[in-house]
């Protein structure tokens, strides 16, 4: 009989999926492993894997339609195979209404899953003509050794693009006065998802932003002192971020109702700190995730959100390490920002915006005193908490920020 | 199991005999001669053999320069010892793949085959002949010496390279006809051994595919060595019973006087006495027409090596050989001509891979090229083999290598890094970072790079 192929549940919250492309068409002849389509939720897009040889019989899910996950998006099997019957395979992983009961941590992957981070095998010649050309590296097939992408694949890509766009410009031509035209490009891969998940956590939460200011005078003066120490024992370097990322996960755990998550009319508290990191990328913003950071000494941590970033601006990240995230972190700093709203992460209740440390006189008594100033936006949602609770949390982090030596404890 | 029959013990066919019997297949080769083909009994083994002993003369010959004191007069050619060496290296060659066949319990036949139908051949030998059938064939019957249209090969003073290393004698003095690869390398062998060579190619340049400046370099070493080299010239008229040549170029007509004329044109495909026209079989005198999977038209016909034309080459035939067994056993394989090394093992040597100068202007217009002479390379230097250079082509949009051409000492070995980088489509901005071991040639080609790029460093 014909092997079915589900949509995959790739995190708690996921409602839906949507296939993006299909790589393979019916009656094509699939190998076991090889990605026959991409398909989107959250913030990841990932490859669905065959998980067996045969010939795609059916597509059940066309391109750019959503269906939840456990839905049958196709069929593999012997040409004139029967197909399985469709509503014996949906199997839904709703997490439990209750709220006290602890949610588990990771929902179970369908195995036929690869990871969107994978690193996609590329010659140099390649990826520098796909780069120069603009086209995505992600959708070309490799014909090379291994499935390596080489130069002539890109070429032959670049070639069909040009082709298409040719096509494209002809029909065009007359819609348009050649001074208004704008440059368009289709919404699809992360682009799609970051819009979808952005406009859901607007629309579907109660979220508002609060701002406070945090003194990191003594901090950055620990840091210095510190440096050297750190560099010598363990070979790192302590940032601002590491820590806040530090003071947020201590903070958590003193408030656990900030720590949480509201899906279906339901709480859930976690005793775990998955932290989010927010991370830019060519391709859009991914949140690499530090799994039981309450675990992690400052150090540690420090660690893992270097390893993790680095990963996440080459595109390495496993889908572990993207998802299941409880509280998210998210940094404008570099670029001058002070305060700003940052969005929630659904499910989460809250996320952390960091801006820029700013240096400014402060009275300390009747004497100014030069000090650094470090401001931070917290948004929170109020369906989970409210204001006081909220600012209770924000506090703490101030206060381990500003007593550096308690994180150290 | 399916069962593969293959025309010729060549490169191309021992690699496909060996290939298609590691996939189960029941395999026969058929030969005439001994295995290994052109490449090990006529080609690029011995004459490499020759090559050698040449060098070791030569070496000999300027000991002085590196402190090292001969009696004058003393070191002298072997001729016989030189021509036995050879042969013996070609005959454990020949062994070695003897002992491959019967490792990989492919059958042996020899004699002369021609197609019946598209699935038997007519095989036969001084003693008896007999039929073959098999599900495949692949035909790796080779190449032979393309003959001057007027004066036919006839082993005596008109010879080609096959009859021109086993000589009795080295000759006192050799015309060579045609300057390309095997001209020049015979040129390379007999001049350093005190023939006395003249040479006369139809284009303005020695090695007509290799970039004008690293022919000059060759050109050069070859005069030193006594060599009358007429480019631009065409070969009017041959008189054997005076054993003179005449040969016209734009300052007029010369007459040569020479023991033994080498007519090095080029090689033709073994089309014939196959039965290919019978079968319907695609070919010209260019060669067997073959897809990219070595497929003739009709599907069970396989073709690869010297005999489909293209690029005349061992290594290439080795590729062309897989290829074909491959798919022959089921197997889609596709055959590639990038990166493919081109190899003179000349004094100096001349090695490339890619594009030259000129073809790569041809095809990106604008590009960038870095050079380092060997004059400016520590180990060249103490090798006394100063005489060369490292071009690179780059393309300034996207820094990919192009082409790699080296000439001097040992190029037909350092080309392999450059086969490396094309193979892998690396960049410049890549090979930038690159470490090359202190003190090397290689290092010449990393500066080469470097050049390209701007940064040199030692020049």
């Amino acid at each position: 009989m014909s092997v079915e192929v589900v949509m995959p549940k790739l995190g708690m919250a996921m409602k839906e999926g949507t296939v993006s492309i299909w790589n393979k068409q019916v009656g094509d002849q699939v190998g076991k492993g090889e990605p026959i389509a991409s398909v989107s939720s959250e913030k990841i897009e990932i490859d669905v894997e065959s998980p067996a040889e045969g010939t795609l019989l059916e597509i059940a899910v066309p391109e750019g339609e959503g269906v939840p996950p456990g839905a049958v998006i196709c069929y593999i099997g012997n040409p004139g195979e029967k197909m399985a019957p469709v509503n014996a395979s949906v199997q839904t992983q709703e997490p439990k209404g209750d709220a006290e009961s602890s949610v588990k941590e990771k929902p179970e992957m369908s195995k036929q899953v690869k990871t969107g981070g994978d690193r996609v095998k590329i010659s140099p010649v390649a990826r520098k003509m796909a780069e120069a050309g603009g086209i995505n590296i992600s959708e070309i097939q490799g014909t090379g050794p291994g499935g390596r992408i080489t130069k002539e694949d890109v070429q032959e890509s670049l070639k069909q693009s040009r082709e298409q766009k040719a096509e494209e410009k002809e029909r065009d031509k007359t819609a348009l006065e050649p001074a208004e035209q704008a440059k368009e490009m289709k919404v699809s891969g992360i682009r799609k998802v970051i819009a979808g998940r952005m406009h859901d956590s607007l629309q579907q939460t109660a979220q508002l932003t609060m701002n406070m200011k945090v003194d990191v005078t003594e901090l950055i003066a620990l840091q210095k002192q510190t440096a050297k120490t750190v560099q010598n024992r363990y070979e790192n370097k302590l940032t601002m971020t590491d820590f806040i990322a530090r003071a947020v996960v201590l903070s958590l755990q003193q408030h656990p109702q900030m720590n949480s998550a509201y899906i279906n009319e339901t709480i859930h508290f976690f005793q775990h700190v998955h932290l989010g990191m927010a991370v830019a990328v060519d391709k859009g913003l991914v949140v690499p995730v530090i799994r039981h950071s309450e675990k992690c000494s400052l150090v540690e941590l420090s660690r893992s959100i270097k390893t993790l970033a680095q990963k996440a601006r080459v595109g390495q990240l496993s889908n572990e390490e993207m998802q299941g995230s409880t509280f998210t972190i998210s940094n404008l700093g570099s670029y001058g920002v002070e305060h700003f709203t940052p969005i929630l992460n659904p499910p989460e209740s809250g996320i952390l915006g960091v801006g820029a440390v700013y240096e400014t006189p402060v009275f300390k008594g009747e004497e100014l005193d030069k000090r650094s100033i470090l401001p931070l936006s917290l948004t929170f949602d109020h369906r989970v908490l409210d204001g006081a609770p909220a600012a209770a949390f924000l506090q703490s982090v101030k206060q381990f920020l500003e007593e550096p030596v308690t994180m150290l404890l | 199991m399916g069962s593969i029959a293959i025309i010729g013990g060549g490169p191309a066919g021992y690699v496909a005999a060996i290939t298609a019997a590691q996939q189960g297949q029941e395999v026969t080769i058929i030969d005439q001669g001994p295995l290994g083909g052109t490449c090990l009994n006529e080609g690029c083994m011995p004459t490499k053999s020759l090559l050698e002993s040449a060098e070791v003369y030569s070496q000999l010959y300027h000991a002085n320069k590196f402190g090292i004191r001969l009696p004058s007069g003393q070191i002298e050619i072997d001729w016989n010892a030189v021509q036995d060496r050879k042969n013996r290296i070609v005959s454990t060659l020949v062994q070695g793949i003897q002992y491959l066949m019967k490792k990989n319990k492919v059958k042996v036949i020899k004699g002369a085959a021609s197609f019946k139908t598209s699935q038997v051949l007519q095989v036969e030998n001084s003693e008896n002949q007999e039929e073959i059938k098999a599900d495949k064939i692949i035909i790796a019957a080779g190449s032979e010496p393309a003959p001057l249209p007027f004066a036919p090969f006839d082993g005596h003073w008109v010879i080609h390279s096959g009859q021109a290393m086993s000589l009795q004698s080295i000759p006192s003095s050799l015309l060579i006809i045609g300057g390309g690869v095997i001209g020049c390398e015979f040129a390379s062998v007999f001049s350093r051994m005190g023939t006395k060579v003249t040479m006369v190619e139809m284009a303005d340049q020695l090695l007509p595919g290799e970039d004008e400046d690293i022919a000059s370099i060759l050109h050069k070493q070859l005069e030193k060595d006594g060599v009358a080299i007429y480019p631009s010239a065409a070969l009017k008229d041959l008189e054997p019973t005076r054993k003179k040549a005449f040969i016209e170029d734009d300052k007029g007509l010369h007459e040569i006087q020479a023991d033994l004329v080498l007519v090095s044109i080029g090689r033709k495909p073994r089309v014939d006495h196959l039965g290919l026209e019978v079968l319907g079989v695609d070919f010209s005198n260019q060669g067997i027409h073959v897809n990219n999977q070595m497929q003739t038209n009709i599907p069970t016909i396989y073709a690869c090596g010297d005999v489909i034309g293209g690029i005349q080459l061992a290594h290439m035939a080795f590729h062309e050989g897989k290829v074909a067994a491959l798919n022959a056993c089921g197997i889609d394989s596709q055959a590639h001509a990038s990166a493919v090394p081109r190899c003179i093992y000349t004094s100096p040597e001349i090695a490339s891979v890619g594009l030259t100068e000129k073809q790569a202007r041809e095809t990106y217009g604008d590009i960038r090229i870095g050079e380092f002479p060997f004059s400016a390379n520590g180990k060249a230097l103490i090798a006394n083999e100063q005489a060369g250079k490292v071009k690179v082509m780059i393309d300034p949009e996207l820094g990919e290598i192009l082409g790699i051409s080296i000439v001097g000492a040992h190029a037909t070995e350092l080309i392999g890094q450059g086969a490396v980088m094309l193979h892998a489509e690396l960049t410049a901005d890549i090979m930038e970072n690159f470490i090359a071991a202190h003190p090397t040639l290689s290092e010449a080609v990393h500066e080469a790079l470097l050049s390209a790029v701007g940064h040199a460093v030692h020049v």
